[in-house]
């Protein structure tokens, strides 16, 4: 993906301890496999992702990606965003997009935002948003401009962040990141 | 993407970076790269350019040159400072000076839009340094690309003027050299380590950011002699007062006093006097003519610069209110797509040359995002009264944009 912050995803997860590697959503399932990979997260772009239609070609190539691997995935800002038109929900033109510092209120603590009750501020930028979570999937938390900062899928270790953990500016996001690290090594063991 | 090797590995909280490492690698690398050529290496005196020379000195000796290009861009005595900084250190890198500062002039004269100064620096510079290698018989030229240089050129956020192969420009047939970079994969906080790790002294390894292309892009719109001049003397004062407070980036900006009357804009005196909890008689806003480059959802965003004036009355006794004026940025910026920046008036004469001081102070670890530095409103008032004293300015600005709308520097 094209965005500024994919780099310092890798550079995060790199810090606490992980292996991690920039490829493009273009990369076969088979690859993932021949190298090990325990999880995928996917960062943010310049794009829009309000109709599948439309996509460019590296977006369809992620939302075909996220549709077939099997592994725990995070997926931040507009790959959050590619959740919703890829399984059901919406995305559109935000009524007032987020740039910068926003307090995200935690609804429910669940897997990636254990720990993170009442809200904490986080890091933005954003023009369009999630204005219907996918069917199946649940909402973690909101923030005055945006009704779905985080969510999960009930059942899948599928999870989707409009802020941006990855940045300085996000204090708590390398807790967020640590919480997904669990759900990894659940996936793991199992 | 992720590839977990250990359960152990997570347990463990490691250091993501090893300058020690990095050294053996990258020097390795480059005495590959060289082989038994010369190599000139484009020094600033800035963090990045000094640790990517020490590193190349380290792998190929004295067969690197380090040369340092005044573009005329600079600051007050800095091409004689750095020359005498590092040339006399422990550092050991002697220094050839170039002076080129008409060449700089002449190229970006007349220019008002920001990517395009930003091009004809890029060109001109890499003109010059092209003239130096030949002269000095050298096949590669060595400089200090960090990462932030290559993501923002790349992601079509602004021309940093240190890229070439990354965005596909073949510098061996276009300039007759090959660039190294031996910093490329880090970021500024990994560059100081590494420098620390070379014994850089402190305020060397410790100095604030200080664009390549310098004051040419805190010169907003067109450049002129007079601009230059104002931007000179505000730098000095900007960081003479604010250096104590150890924010990671501070400086000043020029911009002339032109302005957008556009009925667009009609309801931004109204949503600015809402956010701040004010009547609209006690604020007034101007729309700045040049624009100003800013990211906003990951793109770029070259758009306007909106000024906010308190009345001086309730500017005494509201002072200095972050959470009111973080809260009137963000409603400006969201409700209006064409503005990445915002400033507040900090002080203001009647009489004086039609141009703007905007100051600017972040704190930044990577450079990526930054936050506005919380400067005491008393520092700002004496900030503004020195400039408004000391240069040709009408007014003095505090930028109050953070990282993302705006980028840190204004063009």
């Amino acid at each position: 993906m094209k965005g500024q912050y994919n780099h310092l995803i890798a550079r995060r997860l790199q810090e606490l301890g992980v292996d991690s590697h920039l490829m493009p959503p273009s990369t076969p399932l088979e690859k993932f496999e021949a190298i090990g990979a325990d999880a995928l997260v996917m960062g943010g772009g310049p794009q829009s992702v309000r109709s599948l239609s439309e996509l460019t070609d590296e977006l369809r190539d992620a939302s075909n990606l996220m549709t077939k691997i099997k592994l725990p995935m995070l997926c931040i800002c507009v790959t959050h965003q590619l959740m919703a038109t890829t399984f059901g929900g919406s995305t559109q033109l935000a009524r007032k997009p987020e740039f910068g510092p926003v307090e995200v209120s935690v609804s429910d603590e669940d897997t990636i935002l254990a720990g993170l009750k009442p809200s904490f501020t986080a890091w933005e930028s954003h023009n369009d948003e999630i204005v219907v979570a996918p069917p199946g999937f649940r909402v973690l938390a909101s923030s005055d401009n945006c009704t779905v900062q985080a969510m999960r899928h009930e059942k899948m270790d599928m999870f989707g962040v409009q802020f941006h953990p990855e940045v300085y500016h996000t204090p708590k996001g390398a807790d967020v990141f640590k919480n997904f690290l669990k759900v990894v090594d659940e996936y793991k063991r199992e | 993407m992720i590839d977990l090797q250990s359960g152990e590995q997570l347990s463990v909280t490691l250091e993501g970076f090893r300058p020690s490492s990095y050294l053996t690698s990258e020097t390795a690398r480059i005495q590959q790269v060289i082989g038994s050529g010369k190599a000139i290496a484009a020094v600033s005196g800035g963090v990045d350019s000094t640790v990517a020379a020490l590193v190349a000195k380290r792998a190929i000796g004295d067969k690197l040159l380090p040369v340092f290009i005044d573009t005329g861009f600079l600051r007050v005595r800095e091409p004689e400072t750095v020359r005498d900084r590092i040339g006399q250190s422990s550092l050991g890198l002697r220094i050839k000076l170039v002076r080129a500062g008409r060449r700089f002039l002449e190229a970006t004269k007349g220019e008002t839009s920001a990517e395009e100064k930003r091009k004809k620096f890029r060109e001109t510079f890499y003109q010059v340094l092209g003239g130096e290698a030949r002269k000095e018989g050298c096949d590669f030229v060595v400089q200090g690309t960090i990462a932030p240089d290559w993501i923002e050129t790349q992601g079509g956020i602004k021309t940093q003027h240190n890229i070439l192969e990354q965005i596909g420009i073949d510098s061996v047939s276009t300039y007759g050299f090959k660039v190294v970079e031996p910093l490329s994969e880090l970021y500024k906080d990994q560059v100081r380590i590494l420098g620390r790790h070379l014994e850089v002294p402190k305020d060397l390894s410790e100095r604030q950011p200080f664009p390549g292309p310098g004051l040419l892009v805190r010169c907003i719109g067109a450049v002129s002699k007079k601009k230059l001049d104002l931007l000179k003397s505000s730098t000095e004062i900007v960081e003479e007062k604010l250096g104590p407070f150890n924010y990671e980036q501070y400086f000043a900006g020029v911009v002339e006093n032109k302005f957008v009357e556009d009925p667009f804009y009609q309801t931004l005196e109204e949503t600015t006097a809402g956010a701040l909890g004010l009547p609209s008689s006690e604020t007034h806003v101007d729309v700045f003519k040049d624009r100003v480059t800013g990211v906003k959802g990951d793109t770029r965003s070259y758009g306007r610069l909106v000024g906010v004036k308190i009345k001086e009355d309730s500017r005494e006794t509201y002072g200095w209110l972050p959470e009111k004026l973080r809260l009137a940025q963000s409603s400006i910026v969201e409700k209006f797509a064409d503005v990445t920046r915002v400033a507040v008036l900090i002080k203001e004469k009647r009489s004086g040359p039609p141009l703007s001081v905007i100051v600017r102070a972040v704190s930044t670890r990577d450079f990526m995002t930054a936050a506005v530095a919380q400067v005491p409103w008393k520092i700002l008032k004496d900030v503004a009264e020195s400039i408004l004293k000391a240069g040709d300015a009408s007014r003095v600005y505090y930028d109050i944009t953070p990282k993302p709308p705006a980028t840190i520097e204004f063009e």
